[in-house]
């Protein structure tokens, strides 16, 4: 499966307006109760401010033009009515409506983060961090400012539109079609410039993910860029992308500002069609002067709301390009299925067998060739070979972060692909070679994810770490459990990183634990203690381990040589390192 | 308008004078919106004039058509023109000002992006510099020309009857009111939303940076639960805000409906007896829908300067640090002598370095070993001038390394960090990454970092994109094109962070050799694990939580100090096959 998102084939990514709002739609489809109920309050709060203007025509026409100033004390009454009870609608309309799409971009939200959570690694090296976390904050926050704030006027001001369409044909049919025409005009142009729109908003969004990919790389990066002096490479590249940000931005507000000039002149058109032929029909005898202020009002009830459209739509269609970007996540799916666990159980005593897998990286050459070899419970097996070997790639696919293209992994007789996640997770632990940690406080890290030992208090948990031999490792912590580590864990040095990182993995009690170069920044005596924490876990537990350091694996049972992609039986330490020293090497 | 500039000057300093190089545009923008908006005041008028002449029976078609469209055309073309300018303002406003910031931040030292956080960074240049655009493109046009209407609309009303005028602009004050009460209560609550939504950012971040971990331990549900309770949270704030939305727009509606009712009874009134036109009262009907959308417009714009103000106040704290000190002037070739005297490095409470003094002369080979958090990293850190020294001083040729010209210091001394750093540019950019590598050094550079063969065997060599955070490359492949970054700018120092720890031994081997080979002459300082890879050095410096145990010569060590033949004992086993 492609996951590059800036990358995806082109066939199905043209989406009208009507199609992205159609999917928007199905987000709501929960709410219907509620959006019923929030219709009503907009349809009744609406026609109540459009009987207002037709009141007050015909109390002027009716009594102030025929100067009888009780029935104009009258009407003032029923309007002072509808107003209260439109005060009331008018309240419910907003907390309904609003509280609606407050819990669509919640829902929307929730849905994104929960398929980013299902999508394999391999979508997570094909993009890059920056993006995806600027589809994920900055696109929603697109739909989120489109529905908290433009949705329920949208609706409300097409409501009125309706309505105040309505009134106007009821009143006077033929100045009612001539008040409509410009409107017509007004739907064919946006038809025909929002796509045009939508585009221009969508490449600003791509350039702004851009810049703040940018951003994040260059600012993580930042001793590499002071310790060569290249403080102007920050600036230049950050140059480009602003530069880049500044051209779409303006190409998006020139295209989104074409809407208001365009809704205000045929609004006023409007206007005047109604003023002169509404003069006319009353030279004609068909109308009066009372109807005709009404009138006015009516075309502006029309016209006003159409005004707003324009804005609306505006944002309407930022938001739509928000969504396009943020679809493009929700239609991927994870390419790592599991199987129904009937696929065959082999009578076996290995713990995981490779069997003729071969495999690459997306977009790559082959990185492992034909390789077949099986692990037996408690041994230890040692992984060496020259950098760029595939190393690292034949342990990714032991924890299945990637299936192979072809040939199966077997773990304990099944295939790695019939195991739930949950399973795969219970029984293979893998420290991987980048430590990583969340903010919080060195024991969190720990028990990150450890339901065993989750409600564990304090003291219980250092009698765990006893037991465990573990206690040790966390003298280098100056506030030992309870260290903070800051975002990314930048406070601490990689060792320490390491250190943390295997304390997760061990006490998660694995069958298979795979170390990939877990210890490579550990001081040699430490390692010693790592080392014999490793020989006290259960007798059955297989270790894989990865290492240059040759006396981190000199007590390995079996040793794989792994080079070019290719993986042999090195035999005894002392012929494994001889094939090392010696062996020719490609990387 | 030059007064209500000045008052809001005094009490948000900066964000108007953000505005003073943009002054001809920001005119050029207020002028067009003016001009607009004026001559929509005007149609009103024009519709009551029409009535009334009609009333008169002194009517032409012919003149009010021409009237209204030639005053509607000349709208179209001021807002359409008002459009355009703000659009170039505020991006031009943005751009500069994002550019600024990026300019202060590339002059600083690593301590201040380590203490700024670089993901408060980001947020400073994208959705700080964002509410500012809004407040650009949007608040200052919005507010000016809302005052312009409100005024222009106040005034005429008065004109034409004072009386009914006054009832009708008593409801300012009253929407005013409202907005004030309800603004005052969602200023909390919006500033409850902004942290709420840095909780959000950061679990989203940490989800997508750990991912690889995330899915071997399977914790997805974990972490959607931890995102699950910030999201419901934002929830809830959104939708409390919207409560007290909720009530501000039907009391506003309602005003407005009360003013329109006053107008009907009062106006009614006036037109019955005679003291007003039937076109008068319908303009006054017309002059009250224009005056509520100006009164909403300040009240929303009120906000996003609230927030433009706020979100320039984080921004100001970035631009107002101090630029880091001018650095020295001296440019003359390092000898490779280094000399560090009474070292003190501590962070807050907590000492990291504790008196430490050495020298190495040029040419020297020298070792730093001891056990994690030992303070080896920021000996180098502090040697390459990327970390102060809270007290001593670091000496090349016996001046004190600030002394140097940043180009010329930084040209001399090479470093390999120990985690691997990439650009996502292609491998020769990522190796030539100073400016000063030219192709044969790169390519020494390149032969001595054993990346030929690697190099090489890709198809498109040297152009080979390197993906972000270097995901396809392996760890020792990052680690040796890491080096020979550091090798490429033909340094007279090398240091060397921890390198061996993800490289073969073999290749190790090779890489020293070709070292001594191609770089003759070169200081190193190696931090490292391995005492096998050093023993032949001129000293080795063991570091224990921030102390200097021990140093000299292995031989030296090995006779002195019992910590060092420990860590010698730990790695003796396999220490024949390394040599």
């Amino acid at each position: 499966m492609n996951y590059n998102l800036n990358n995806q084939p082109a066939g199905e990514r043209k989406s009208s307006t009507w199609t992205g709002l159609k999917s928007l739609l199905k987000l709501v489809e929960q709410e219907r109760k509620k959006l019923i109920l929030a219709l009503a309050a907009i349809l009744l709060n609406s026609s109540l401010n459009l009987l207002g203007p037709f009141l007050i025509g015909h109390t002027i026409d009716k009594y102030i033009q025929t100067k009888q100033y009780h029935g104009v004390l009258v009407f003032s009454g029923i309007l002072l009515t509808m107003y209260l009870v439109a005060f009331i609608t008018s309240y419910f309309q907003t907390s309904l409506m609003g509280g609606i799409g407050q819990r669509i971009i919640f829902e929307l939200r929730n849905a994104i983060f929960n398929k980013i959570q299902q999508l394999p690694v391999a979508f997570f090296n094909e993009n890059k961090a920056g993006d995806l976390i600027s589809r994920v904050n900055n696109d929603t926050d697109k739909l989120n400012q489109f529905f908290s704030q433009a949705l329920m006027q949208f609706i409300s001001s097409i409501m009125m539109m309706i309505g105040a369409g309505i009134f106007l044909l009821i009143i006077n049919v033929k100045l009612g079609l001539a008040t409509l025409v410009p409107g017509l005009f007004i739907l064919i142009f946006t038809r025909a410039i929002s796509p045009w729109v939508k585009h221009k908003n969508a490449l600003n969004l791509k350039s702004t993910g851009g810049m703040s990919a940018e951003i994040q790389e260059s600012l993580n990066n930042f001793k590499v860029i002071i310790a060569f002096n290249r403080r102007d490479y920050f600036r230049k590249r950050f140059d480009t992308v602003n530069q880049e940000n500044y051209r779409t931005a303006i190409g998006s507000g020139l295209a989104n500002s074409v809407f208001l000039p365009v809704f205000g002149l045929f609004s006023s058109i409007a206007q005047l069609t109604v003023l002169s032929f509404g003069i006319y029909l009353i030279t004609q005898g068909n109308f009066s002067v009372g109807l005709l202020v009404s009138y006015l009002s009516y075309a502006t009830n029309f016209y006003n709301p159409l005004r707003q459209l324009a804005s609306l739509w505006t944002s309407f269609q930022v938001a739509l390009a928000g969504w396009d970007r943020i679809s493009q996540i929700l239609s991927l799916s994870s390419n790592l299925v599991t199987l129904s666990a009937e696929t065959g159980q082999e009578q076996t005593d290995a713990v995981l067998e490779f069997r003729n897998v071969h495999f690459g990286y997306t977009g790559g050459y082959e990185i492992l060739h034909n390789i077949s070899f099986t692990m037996k419970p408690g041994k230890t097996y040692a992984l060496v070979g020259p950098t760029g070997g595939g190393k690292t790639t034949t342990a990714s696919i032991m924890a299945r972060l990637y299936d192979p293209q072809q040939g199966t992994v077997l773990l304990k007789g099944r295939d790695i692909r019939s195991y739930t996640p949950e399973e795969r997770a219970e029984k293979i632990g893998f420290i991987l070679q980048e430590p990583f940690l969340f903010t919080g406080t060195v024991k969190e890290n720990i028990l990150y994810s450890n339901e065993r030992f989750h409600k564990y208090s304090s003291e219980e948990f250092i009698g765990v770490l006893k037991a465990a031999r573990l206690e040790g490792l966390l003298t280098t912590f100056d506030k030992g459990l309870d260290t903070d580590i800051l975002s990314g864990g930048d406070s601490l040095s990689i060792g320490q990183k390491q250190l943390i990182a295997f304390m997760r993995a061990v006490l998660r009690q694995p069958e298979l634990l795979i170390l990939d170069e877990a210890t490579a920044n550990i001081d040699t005596i430490t390692e010693q203690l790592l080392g014999q924490i490793l020989d006290n876990l259960p007798k059955e537990t297989t270790l894989v381990i990865i290492a240059h350091r040759l006396n981190t694996i000199e007590n390995a049972d079996e040793i794989f040589f792994i080079n070019s992609g290719e993986v042999s039986p090195a035999g005894s330490f002392k012929e494994a390192v001889d094939k090392l020293m010696s062996g020719k090497r490609t990387s | 308008m030059k007064e209500q500039i000045n008052s809001d000057k005094k009490r948000s300093p900066g964000l108007f004078s953000l505005l003073r190089p943009y002054a001809g545009m920001v005119t050029l923008l207020i002028l067009f919106a003016l001009f607009s908006n004026g001559l929509n005041l005007w149609l009103p008028r024009l519709i009551g004039h029409g009535i009334d002449a009609y009333n008169s029976g002194n009517f032409s078609y012919q003149i009010m058509i021409k009237e209204f469209l030639g005053v509607a055309v000349i709208i179209f073309i001021f807002s359409y023109l008002q459009g355009i300018v703000q659009t170039f303002a505020s991006e031009r406003v943005a751009r500069d000002l994002r550019m600024r910031i990026a300019v202060k931040i590339s002059g600083q030292s690593f301590a201040f992006i380590e203490k700024a956080n670089p993901s408060k960074l980001l947020t400073n240049l994208t959705s700080d510099v964002d509410s500012i655009k809004l407040f650009v493109s949007q608040a200052i046009v919005s507010i000016v020309s809302s005052l312009f209407i409100i005024i222009g609309a106040s005034v005429l009303l008065l004109t034409i009857n004072w009386k009914l005028g006054l009832t009708t602009i008593a409801i300012i004050p009253i929407i005013g009111g409202a907005f004030y009460t309800v603004l005052k209560k969602v200023k909390v609550l919006f500033k409850k939303s902004r942290e709420v939504i840095d909780w959000l950012n950061k679990v989203i971040n940490e989800s997508i940076l750990g991912s690889a971990l995330i899915r071997v331990i399977n914790s997805q549900q974990l972490e959607y639960d931890k995102f699950f309770a910030a999201s419901n949270q934002a929830k809830d704030i959104g939708v409390s805000i919207l409560r007290l939305f909720a009530w501000l727009i039907p009391i506003i509606v309602f005003t407005a409906n009360m003013a329109g009712l006053t107008i009907l009874a009062l106006g009614g009134h006036y037109v019955i007896n005679g003291s007003m036109t039937i076109g008068d009262f319908a303009a006054f009907n017309s002059y009250l829908a224009l005056l509520i959308f100006p009164i909403l417009v300040i009240g929303f714009m009120s906000n996003v300067i609230a927030q433009a103000t706020a979100s320039f106040a984080r921004i100001s704290q970035v631009l107002d640090t101090e630029d880091q000190p001018e650095t020295g002037k001296l440019d003359t070739a390092v000898s490779g002598e280094i000399e560090i005297k009474n070292i003190q490095i501590s962070y807050g409470q907590k000492a990291i370095l504790k008196d430490i003094s050495f020298k190495v002369e040029p040419g020297e080979k020298i070792a730093v070993i001891g056990p994690t958090a030992a303070g080896k990293t920021q000996l180098l850190y502090l040697l390459t001038g990327l970390i102060p020294a809270t007290s001593g001083s670091v000496l090349y040729d016996g001046k004190p390394i600030d002394a140097y010209d940043a180009e010329a210091f930084h040209s001399q001394v090479g470093f390999v960090f120990q985690d691997s750093i990439m650009f996502n540019m292609s491998i020769r950019e990522n190796i030539a990454f100073s400016d000063t590598v030219t192709d044969e050094s790169l390519g020494k550079a390149i032969a001595t970092a054993e990346l030929k063969d690697f190099v090489d065997a890709l198809p498109a060599g040297l152009d080979t994109q390197v993906s972000e955070r270097g995901l396809s490359l392996s760890g020792g492949q990052k680690q040796r094109i890491m080096l020979a970054r550091a090798l490429a700018v033909n340094p007279k120092v090398l240091l060397l962070d921890d390198f061996t720890a993800r490289v073969d031994n073999q290749t190790e081997q090779k890489i020293l050799e070709n070292i001594g080979l191609n770089y003759p002459g070169l200081t190193l300082i190696s931090v490292t694990q391995k005492i096998a890879s050093v023993e032949n050095y001129a000293k080795i410096i063991l570091l224990m939580q921030g102390e200097m145990l021990a140093a000299g010569t292995h031989e030296e060590l090995m006779g002195s100090c019992p910590e060092y033949v420990q860590i010698f004992n730990s790695q003796q086993s396999t220490s024949q096959y390394e040599l």
